[in-house]
């Protein structure tokens, strides 16, 4: 069965207030630099496998689904790659 | 009377949660969380700390281990279900409590004594306190901000699930440590057996350990039963 690696975005709904973000922003504006604001999320590379590229994908958002809380968090499946 | 304290990998307030039951005369006994069954309990303590080391999100893999299905039956059954502090992490990230819990609004852990008001108290937890009184109660946690849509904080609040609430306790502006929304610092389901909070009562039971304004929420588990 071939393999897969899934990327996961996973982020804090708008809205929701992000400290850690806040505190990057602060300190980029401290060096100088312009930005507007700045939210931190989780990247979580994800391997299994899978029959092919359909069930690879159907699994890819099973798995998002059980990582990410949806009381405060939205999820995006960023890519999905077979493995060699 | 006989409570299980639930043991995760970083699970480090179990042993102050055994102390305080005993203290209130209530048998516990630690259980394993790849444990799938509660048989012959009559509680369960899911106790603070960092299960799994808070990765993921604080209580988020906790939440999916074997014994939280036990958990989910026994809640069900109308038994008594605690989280305290990574406990109510746990209550939320496993769906049996609303809400989430944010990292606090100022990225500090925070490990201090803070103001507890009691919002209610006629569940076994909260009956020998008086309504409206103000606990004295150390928190110690990092990710303690509630946080809830409002529709949820509208139920709430319209349901009085809010148990308990940060409130001054020396007239200080700044009371609520963590920026949980409405202060937040507790909430119960609608059938009033599972209840979540951030202050550590069991770690206030004893007069040699900076406070005994704890104990009554323990010794009140003990009366439920007796009657």
């Amino acid at each position: 069965m071939p393999r897969y690696q899934a990327t996961l975005l996973i982020e804090l709904k708008a809205g929701i207030l992000d400290p850690q973000g806040r505190a990057v922003e602060g300190v980029l504006r401290d060096l100088g630099h312009p930005v507007e604001g700045v939210r931190v999320g989780k990247v979580l590379e994800v391997v299994f496998r899978a029959e092919g590229p359909l069930e690879a994908e159907a699994k890819a958002k099973e798995l998002a689904q059980l990582l990410a809380n949806p009381v405060m968090e939205t999820w995006a499946l960023e890519a999905l790659k077979e493995l060699p | 009377m006989r409570w299980a304290i639930v043991r995760f990998p970083g699970s480090n307030c179990d042993e102050d949660a055994r102390f305080a039951l005993k203290k209130a005369g209530i048998q516990a006994e630690y259980v394993w969380h790849t444990e799938r069954d509660l048989k012959g309990f009559d509680g369960v303590f899911l106790p603070g700390g960092f299960s799994y080391g808070d990765y993921l999100r604080a209580g988020a893999l906790a939440a999916k281990s074997p014994v939280m299905e036990a958990v989910r039956r026994f809640a069900e059954e109308g038994r008594y279900v605690v989280g305290v502090c990574n406990g109510f992490q746990v209550l939320t990230e496993a769906g049996l409590l609303p809400g989430a819990l944010l990292a606090n609004l100022n990225l500090h852990f925070t490990c201090k004594e803070v103001g507890v008001r009691v919002e209610r108290n006629d569940l076994p937890f909260t009956r020998l306190y008086g309504k409206g009184q103000v606990l004295r109660l150390p928190i110690a946690h990092a990710e303690g901000r509630y946080h809830a849509d409002p529709e949820t904080l509208a139920r709430l609040e319209g349901e009085g699930l809010v148990v308990f609430r940060y409130a001054p306790l020396k007239g200080e502006a700044d009371y609520n440590p963590n920026g949980s929304l409405h202060d937040i610092a507790g909430i119960v389901n609608e059938r009033g057996n599972v209840l979540g909070m951030m202050p550590h009562p069991e770690r206030a039971v004893d007069g040699l350990l900076g406070g005994e304004d704890g104990l009554p929420f323990f010794l009140g588990l003990v009366r439920e039963v007796v009657g």
